[in-house]
């Protein structure tokens, strides 16, 4: 029989489709064709993007010019301009404001066919460092009041380019989702004066029923009501509801079992489109007690469609329980040093 | 035609968007060659080395990411403007290679603008 199963945190249902029970050989995932030509991204190419805004590794003062490890560059065609007021004004009932906001591009590395699953742990850190150091300086600009970091990986998950990259958006407001996940929070805060995030890692280690893999500073789990299947969360073990809290050993420890994570998926579903999304608590909030940031990882092989759109349930045909344990059975070849237990 | 007269390929499936363009360009001294598709307007970048060209996405066969794709590949000093009737094509990071992107109107002056600014020092 299916099970409908909720969220504690934002009470999202969602329908666990047990008789259905997919496994990874039943999805399927097309690679993405491998695109020749010209890349905007690429070393060389520097001066097809805008003048970035933070490099690492260039040896030498060269700004916009190659032997980078890494780049930030604003968006060239923004939707959201980082110049004027905000002029917050009603129309009526209605409300608006200018777009005003920052969208950013991190170019994770010069390497075209490198991949998160695939790039040397050194070059991951660099990508969470690049994320830190860009979220503290955007906050310093008191319009913003939240970043969001995502990544979109293949055709189907919204990324156009092969090269790989993720985005920041710096944003006027609080995003609905992010507001809900904050009230959640603070409800069950309220009412059992703990974090509901370290709860539910105090619960998956014990169960150990979702728990995907974790070394001594994080842990990922496929979530108790995922909206897909092999949706993962990668959580901070002690609790911290700011991103760039993150000292440097939390960041070797969060590139290592990222870094697994992302080897397990694309052991268990290769090639599989995905998004991965840093929730973190909003730029005017510090030390919340009832907030932890995580990273959700939502691989990209079911369809939104009516229903969802309709009701804000998802289905899911592979219980998270299932996934969890074909993920930690997963052996992809590691490489670097990694603690995971 | 003086030799130095700037050549402008514009690459678009709509007749009426090349009668609009070869119309406004000419007045201001341009000469303009065009293309209906992406497999020909390759071939006429390649043949005809334009100054600068306007592109449109949404075409039938090959569509204009994959042309700037290739333009930029055979000629990356080129200058490519992306011109599209859709502003959302601007958050595709690929239209990066382009070297500007307008979004169709029926005024015409950014358009001339940004082919002006493209063209200066070429």
């Amino acid at each position: 029989m299916p099970e409908l199963r909720r969220d504690p945190i934002i009470g999202r249902w969602v329908i666990i489709a047990r008789e259905r029970g997919k496994r990874p050989y039943d999805f399927i995932i097309e690679k993405d064709k491998t695109k020749g030509g010209f890349c905007p991204l690429c070393p060389g190419n520097e001066k097809t993007t805008p003048p970035e805004v933070l490099a690492y590794g260039r040896p030498h003062h060269d700004p916009n010019g190659p032997g980078w490890k890494l780049r930030v560059v604003p968006n060239k065609f923004p939707a959201l301009v980082i110049e004027g007021e905000l002029d917050k004004r009603g129309e009526g009932i209605y409300d608006k404001m200018n777009g005003i906001g920052a969208h950013e591009v991190i170019i994770e590395t010069p390497n075209h066919h490198e991949t998160i699953s695939t790039m040397p742990l050194e070059q991951l850190q660099l990508v969470f460092m690049a994320y830190k150091d860009r979220i503290i300086d955007l906050a310093r600009d008191k319009r913003f009041k939240y970043i969001i970091v995502f990544k979109n990986f293949g055709k189907a998950a919204g990324a156009s380019l092969e090269h790989s990259h993720s985005q920041l958006i710096a944003l006027p407001i609080v995003p609905q989702l992010i507001q809900e996940e904050l009230d959640g929070c603070l409800r069950y805060f309220d009412y059992k004066e703990r974090c509901v995030f370290c709860d539910i890692i105090r619960q998956e280690r014990q169960q150990n029923l979702r728990v995907v893999c974790e070394n001594e500073e994080f842990i990922t789990i496929c979530p108790f009501a995922p909206r897909a299947p092999f949706e993962m969360w990668v959580l901070p073990k002690r609790h911290q509801s700011r991103f760039v809290s993150l000292d440097d050993s939390q960041a070797a420890s969060l590139t290592s079992l990222f870094s697994l994570t992302m080897k397990k998926l694309d052991t268990v579903l290769p090639n599989v489109p995905y998004n991965f999304m840093l929730h973190t608590a909003p730029l005017t909030d510090f030390g919340l007690e009832h907030f932890h940031w995580h990273i959700e990882i939502m691989p990209k092989v079911n369809t939104v469609a009516g229903f969802e759109w309709g009701t804000g349930f998802h289905i899911n045909t592979t219980p998270p329980e299932e996934s969890a344990r074909i993920l930690k059975d997963s052996n992809p070849t590691q490489k670097g040093d990694l603690d995971e237990q | 035609m003086s030799s130095d007269t700037k050549k402008i390929l514009v690459v678009d499936d709509e007749e009426s968007i090349h009668l609009l363009y070869r119309e406004e360009l000419e007045d201001e001294g341009y000469q303009v060659i065009s293309a209906m598709n992406g497999e020909d307007a390759l071939k006429l970048f390649e043949s005809e080395n334009p100054d600068l060209v306007i592109l449109d996405i949404n075409m039938p066969g090959m569509d204009g990411i994959e042309v700037l794709r290739q333009m930029k590949q055979l000629k990356p000093d080129v200058p490519v403007i992306l011109s599209s009737a859709y502003p959302e094509y601007k958050q595709d990071l690929a239209s990066w290679a382009s070297d500007d992107y307008i979004v169709k109107s029926f005024n015409l002056d950014e358009l001339k603008a940004s082919v002006k600014r493209h063209l200066q020092g070429s």
